[in-house]
């Protein structure tokens, strides 16, 4: 193959390597509700409702 | 006055120093099974390229709730994840799963499947500040919600209100069978529905 070959191969390699990334990225940040685990104890960590 | 609120309007909000500094944004609403205070948020970074924080933001530690920011004094507000999703720990055994609550079905006491959650309601004090507490659920209904089709078919959005302890296991979300007759599709009026289905689930006084 010629050199321009493997250099867009190349470029196609990193633009989807970017993309998964950022796609993944934006799936990382995606929100949900989480609810306390059981039993664990009374609003353990600083600022729990506990917490003065 | 305090507001009701979709969990979804605040996901994604950035969270703002009172010097101006946009320090990380809104990932996770963690709340306590036990009355379902709002514990506090798990973060993201700002940016595209920006993944989840080992942060955490504590609501007590929140200055204020608007519609398009969440406020803090400052960057110094901000403690480890692990602590603020530790202050929701229920005190009773068996209640809450540590989950996510979104996509989990919501069943009666009587066994029958209300629909899907796809949004958690809560209630914020006056200011966006003092007590914040989940209330209500909104579900995507499912088919025995309503058999006359009198509050919609199934898929309809509906917002079932939540007792003072909330139920949850790791797949399902359960409320008393009574939550079915203050269903309602309307968020302004359902602060009316919570009120009144808690006062029926404690009785006469």
């Amino acid at each position: 193959m010629q050199w321009w070959g493997w250099l867009i191969v190349a470029v196609v390699v990193i633009v989807v390597l970017a993309v998964a990334f950022v796609a993944i990225q934006a799936r990382r940040r995606k929100g949900g509700v989480i609810v306390g685990k059981p039993g664990s104890g009374p609003g353990a960590g600083p600022g729990g409702r506990g917490a003065a | 006055m305090s507001r009701l609120m979709r969990t979804s309007e605040i996901a994604s909000l950035p969270v703002v120093t009172l010097a101006g500094d946009d320090v990380a944004q809104v990932k996770d609403l963690v709340f306590s099974a036990d009355g379902g205070a709002v514990a506090g948020f798990t973060l993201a970074g700002r940016g595209l390229l920006a993944g989840p924080l080992k942060q955490g933001l504590a609501w007590p530690k929140v200055v204020g709730l608007g519609p398009d920011a969440v406020m803090v004094a400052d960057e110094e507000s901000l403690e480890p994840r692990d602590e603020v999703i530790a202050a929701a720990a229920s005190t009773v055994e068996g209640v809450g799963s540590g989950g996510n609550v979104l996509g989990d079905r919501v069943l009666t006491d009587s066994g029958t499947d209300l629909g899907k959650v796809v949004d958690v309601v809560i209630d914020v004090g006056p200011g966006g500040a003092g007590q914040c507490d989940v209330v209500g659920y909104e579900i995507e209904a499912s088919e025995a919600l309503s058999p006359a089709g009198s509050k919609g078919g199934k898929g309809t959005r509906m917002l079932v209100p939540l007792p003072d302890t909330i139920s949850v296991s790791k797949e399902h979300v359960m409320v008393p069978a009574a939550a079915r007759d203050f269903v309602t599709q309307d968020l302004a009026g359902f602060g009316a529905s919570v009120q009144q289905f808690r006062d029926q689930l404690r009785g006469p006084a």
